[in-house]
């Protein structure tokens, strides 16, 4: 027998190229599609509602809910950092919440809200609203599954907001302009913020609103097709 | 223990070092030399504050020391009405300083969609065994 040549191995301190190709944004996005998938299985339609701190998301929601409750079985997944404060406030209306609390994130993920959808009955409701971390940033890098997207500004964080931020809105499908009452005691001009969205994303829908009078709530339900 | 506010970039890059390290393990490296990150304009993650970020991570691993690559790459947008396929417009107005990027198309005018930018990938690792 021809005797064996010496085994080849690996030397130590040998150099290796390893190609990962690895998109860790791609899988937030496919975790996303499987929670549109489950939410339509179930014929939820979900809305992601994101917008500035303080822009008065809340607000806005609490009154989708007073004018829609008739209408829909609603249910509410309420982002914030650590507090359940807004997630109270919007469980007076008779709704089931889920706060999320994402501890030390920006901004929710499809993951985190494929939590929160282990929560709840989806037979029991037709209609989510998703209210993110208040951010005009982090937030659009990680959709969540949800049918439609709205941002919400408002007067009061001036009349730079859309050009400072434009890239949210290209991912919306909805943007609202909230606090029209004061926007001669701020000098923005609500037309002039509505020409900015436009102009990012000309298929944006713009609803002025005043989240505590509730004016222009029904053009948000129209808006968004509820 | 309690909560602060991280960088956006700080929990991506955690998620960058965790997948590096996985896979560096994986192959029983004793080092790992580089790291081949391709980022996306269109994402909201700075290559600035990812090193930052990444420096940190890195620190006390198999990790510290390798030499970080990052290639941007450009926001690709495609219109459905005249087929046009590439960079995204920006609206240059002298007010804002920074061109305000948009959806419209820049050959027709129409809606655009966005196909390309919206990227965080980890390429490839150059590992030493």
């Amino acid at each position: 027998m021809v005797p064996l040549k010496e085994v080849v191995k690996a030397e130590e301190g040998e150099i290796f190229d390893i190609e990962l190709e690895a998109d860790l944004l791609k899988a937030n996005r496919e975790l996303a599609t499987k929670n549109r998938e489950l939410l339509k299985k179930h014929g939820v339609t979900a809305i992601d509602v994101m917008g500035a701190i303080g822009s008065g998301k809340t607000t806005l929601i609490e009154k989708l809910i007073q004018s829609l409750k008739k209408k829909h079985k609603i249910a509410v997944f309420k982002g914030d950092l650590t507090t359940i404060i807004d997630a109270k406030l919007i469980g007076r209306h008779g709704v089931e919440v889920v706060p999320i609390n994402t501890g030390k994130e920006c901004h929710l993920d499809a993951n985190l809200v494929k939590k929160a959808l282990q929560k709840i009955n989806l037979e029991d409701i037709d209609l989510l609203f998703i209210e993110n971390v208040g951010n005009l940033i982090c937030p659009a890098d990680f959709p969540l599954g949800s049918e439609k997207r709205v941002v919400v500004i408002s007067v009061t964080e001036g009349p730079y907001m859309v050009v400072k931020h434009p890239f949210i809105f290209m991912d919306a499908d909805v943007a609202v302009i909230n606090k029209k009452d004061l926007a001669q005691a701020m000098g923005v001009d609500t037309k002039k913020l509505k020409i900015d969205i436009k102009e990012v994303n000309p298929n944006a829908k713009v609803i002025v609103t005043n989240g505590r009078s509730g004016e222009g709530t029904r053009e948000l339900v129209d808006a968004l097709g509820l | 223990m309690e909560p602060t506010e991280k960088m956006h970039e700080f929990s991506m890059t955690t998620q960058i070092v965790e997948n590096v390290l996985r896979e560096a393990e994986k192959h029983n490296a004793k080092k790992v030399m580089e790291v081949h990150l391709v980022i996306g304009k269109l994402t909201f993650l700075g290559a600035e504050q990812v090193r930052f970020s990444y420096n940190i991570l890195v620190d006390g691993t198999i990790m510290e020391g390798s030499k970080l690559y990052i290639q941007e790459k450009n926001g690709v947008v495609k219109c459905s009405n005249c087929g046009y396929e590439g960079d995204l417009m920006h609206e240059d107005n002298p007010m804002y300083h920074v061109p305000a990027p948009t959806l419209r198309c820049p050959k027709c005018g129409e809606l655009v969609n966005i196909v390309g930018g919206k990227e965080c990938t980890i390429k490839s690792i150059r590992i030493v065994t």
